[in-house]
């Protein structure tokens, strides 16, 4: 079994930082000790901040450099929506608090047919959504926490080498107290390797039977069993953003690390989503939401930025945004969709004519696009409706004798004499007696002298107006 | 073998001309190759020279709704073949009984009732473009030469016949477009011209039968 573990080692950091323009020099204070920088993004350094500096001290090399403290309750969100998202790549995914997770990677290394193309695919995909993670493969999910912990170590250990890897490692990479460190220290034992050649029952009296229970874990000679995330039913996800987004790039490009978690979800639920409600928070003004909508349940983060595009492109914002929070309203299965290419003419409609109409209907609202039916009624202007543009039903039977254009209201007209020419003969519609708005009138086709034909009425034992109802 | 002297000599050039698929013919010239959209009209496709280009803009001024008759049995064979027809702000109604009455595929047509200028154009490109519509038809007024431009292009991509109706008084304006035809209505007949073809010249007033 091969486990693969993601190490965030700069998770304090990007929560605050991936939603913005790397160019904006950014850090991240202590909580307690405040005074101190424990993270700084490349802006900040090459401005000369580097973790540990006062925070006065940074202030005065770097006037706009934004601090925000550290927020462990903003980590422990992040990594659990990384857990969400790493459910594409393992249906066994764990929390290794507070920076890394761990996945059992057997059935994605068939997937993706080998290690390299799964450890590439895990690297772009935390790329898109703004982290940076070490990454190590290894035949115990113990030894590849240690091992993507520690700089400098090989990306991908076998189960011969396992031993020889994990013993390389300095004892500092275990995370011991304090107190068990010094002691490791007085021993002169420096690195794993010596530790574990120590008498095993020394070990255990002297560090605990912890460590050393951890320590046959780790080289797979006892089992590891670890506690399986189980991912929420719903998906909802907030980024706050440290600088004041006002352009439309910046949003979209911290709107695109949502849509990338949104993918992992939607993609280990075998699932689209049908509806996304957004929230753009602002200063002091209420917030700014709106719902993208889809024709059919999608996942494709490509095909959904593209319409956030649209709508943001025509959305006035009153004021910079701060925080961006997505959450979906409406989820429904991927698997079972015919293939498009099988669909012309049977139900539902084809998945690039559902693109477009989530196109149109996102720039022009939902209603504006409509389908086209007729209607069994004699009264013309009930012969006919717009209908929803995703029916794929009968849509009505044809008449003859009928002009392709109809007056939406009858439009009273002067018969000039001779003006004219009767074609054919009277046809009367006679009708809706039965539903309060009965229609009883004499319909003729007549031409101008120019040619153009046009379909006119009298009401049958009326007042003999005429009116000009459609254009042949 | 005596040669048939019945027969003048030009037209004899004519049909041997004729009878060669490679050689390229002017007055007959095909936008795309030689797939071209009979366009159903008795008279149109030997104006056109064999009927409506596969795909690219065609801007047909008229003053008046009746024009719509010219491409209507284009648009019906599009639709049962599949595609979708886009309608963006026509001037009325478009009745569903009469146009399933022309063969049309109502469950192909999709109309937008109304829209501003910048919607208009936006969906008429967003339709030409996705490379669902077979057609799209738009009641437009002035059309910038960068639009046409790009209107034609998308059309190109898409493979979709991007039908302008628009009045006759933008005759004169440029015309980076696939076709450019005036309907006029004279004495009880329709009378069609060919203003502009890509690839060809223009025609004379040309009755249309009908």
């Amino acid at each position: 079994m091969q486990w693969l573990a993601i190490h965030l080692p700069e998770l304090p950091l990007e929560v605050h930082s991936r939603g913005i323009d790397p160019a904006i020099p950014l850090a991240v204070s202590g909580r307690r000790e405040r005074r101190r920088i424990l993270h700084c993004n490349g802006a900040a350094r090459r401005r000369g901040v580097t973790p540990g500096l006062r925070v006065e001290a940074a202030r005065a090399l770097a006037a706009d450099l934004r601090i925000r403290p550290r927020s462990s309750i903003a980590e422990g969100r992040a990594l659990q929506r990384l857990a969400c998202w790493a459910g594409q790549f393992s249906s066994r995914v764990s929390l290794a608090p507070p920076f890394a997770l761990v996945l059992e990677a057997g059935g994605s290394l068939r997937l993706f047919k080998g290690e390299g193309a799964l450890l590439g695919a895990v690297r772009e995909g935390l790329d898109a959504l703004g982290y940076r993670g070490r990454l190590c493969l290894a035949p115990t999910p113990g030894a590849a926490l240690l091992l993507a912990g520690w700089e400098g170590t090989p990306m991908r250990v076998s189960a011969d080498d396992l031993h020889r890897q994990v013993g390389a490692l300095p004892v500092a990479a275990l995370g011991l107290d304090k107190q068990h460190r010094a002691l490791l220290d007085d021993m002169g034992v420096r690195c794993i390797d010596e530790l574990l050649r120590l008498p095993r029952g020394g070990v255990v009296q002297r560090l605990g039977v912890e460590l050393g229970r951890r320590l046959e874990q780790i080289l797979g000679r006892v089992p590891d069993p670890r506690p399986a995330f189980t991912p929420p039913p719903r998906f909802s996800s907030r980024l706050e953003l440290p600088a004041e987004v006002e352009t439309l790039d910046g949003i979209l490009f911290a709107a695109r690390r949502l849509l990338g978690e949104l993918a992992g979800f939607l993609a280990l639920r075998q699932t689209g989503a049908r509806r996304l409600e957004w929230r753009l928070g602002h200063q002091d003004v209420p917030a700014t939401r709106f719902d993208l909508r889809l024709v059919s349940p999608a996942r494709d983060p490509g095909q959904l930025f593209g319409l956030l595009r649209e709508r943001l492109e025509r959305l006035d914002l009153p004021a910079p945004v701060r925080e961006i929070i997505l959450r979906v309203r409406q989820m429904e299965p991927l698997v079972g969709r015919p293939m498009p290419l099988f669909v012309r003419h049977e139900a539902g409609i084809r998945e690039e004519e559902a693109r477009l109409l989530e196109r149109l209907c996102s720039r022009l609202g939902e209603t504006r696009i409509k389908g086209l039916c007729s209607i069994a009624d004699h009264r013309p202007e009930r012969g006919w409706a717009y209908c929803d543009p995703r029916w794929q039903g009968d849509h009505g039977v044809s008449r003859a004798g009928r002009p392709c254009w109809l007056l939406a209201e009858p439009r009273p007209m002067k018969l000039r004499r001779g003006w004219l020419t009767f074609e054919g003969e009277r046809e009367c519609i006679e009708a809706g007696w039965w539903d309060g708005e009965p229609v009883k009138r004499d319909y003729f086709v007549v031409s101008t002298p120019r040619g153009e034909r046009l379909w006119i009425f009298r009401e049958t034992g009326g007042d003999g107006r005429w009116f000009l109802h459609g254009f042949f | 073998m005596t040669p048939d002297l019945s027969i003048s000599k030009e037209d004899r050039l004519g049909r041997l001309l004729r009878a060669h698929p490679g050689v390229w013919r002017a007055r007959e010239s095909a936008v795309d190759g030689y797939s071209l959209l009979a366009s159903g009209v008795a008279g149109l496709d030997e104006l056109l020279g064999g009927g409506w280009p596969r795909s690219g803009v065609v801007d047909l001024l008229s003053d008046g709704v009746n024009s719509i008759n010219l491409v209507l049995p284009a648009v019906a064979a599009l639709s049962r073949a599949g595609r979708r027809i886009l309608w963006v702000a026509p001037p009325h109604v478009p009745y569903a009984p009469a146009l399933a009455g022309q063969g049309l595929d109502l469950s192909r047509q999709w109309v937008i009732p109304a829209a501003d200028e910048g919607d208009l154009l936006w969906s008429v490109e967003q339709g030409l473009r996705s490379g669902v519509c077979g057609a799209v038809l738009a009641w437009p007024g002035r059309l910038e030469t960068a639009v046409l431009r790009r209107f034609q292009l998308a059309a190109r991509k898409g493979r979709a016949l991007a039908f302008m109706f628009r009045a006759r008084r933008w005759r004169a304006t440029a015309a980076p477009v696939a076709l450019r035809l005036e309907a006029r209505w004279d004495a009880g007949a329709m009378t069609v011209e060919v203003v502009k073809r890509q690839g060809g010249w223009p025609s004379g007033p040309h009755r249309i039968a009908g």
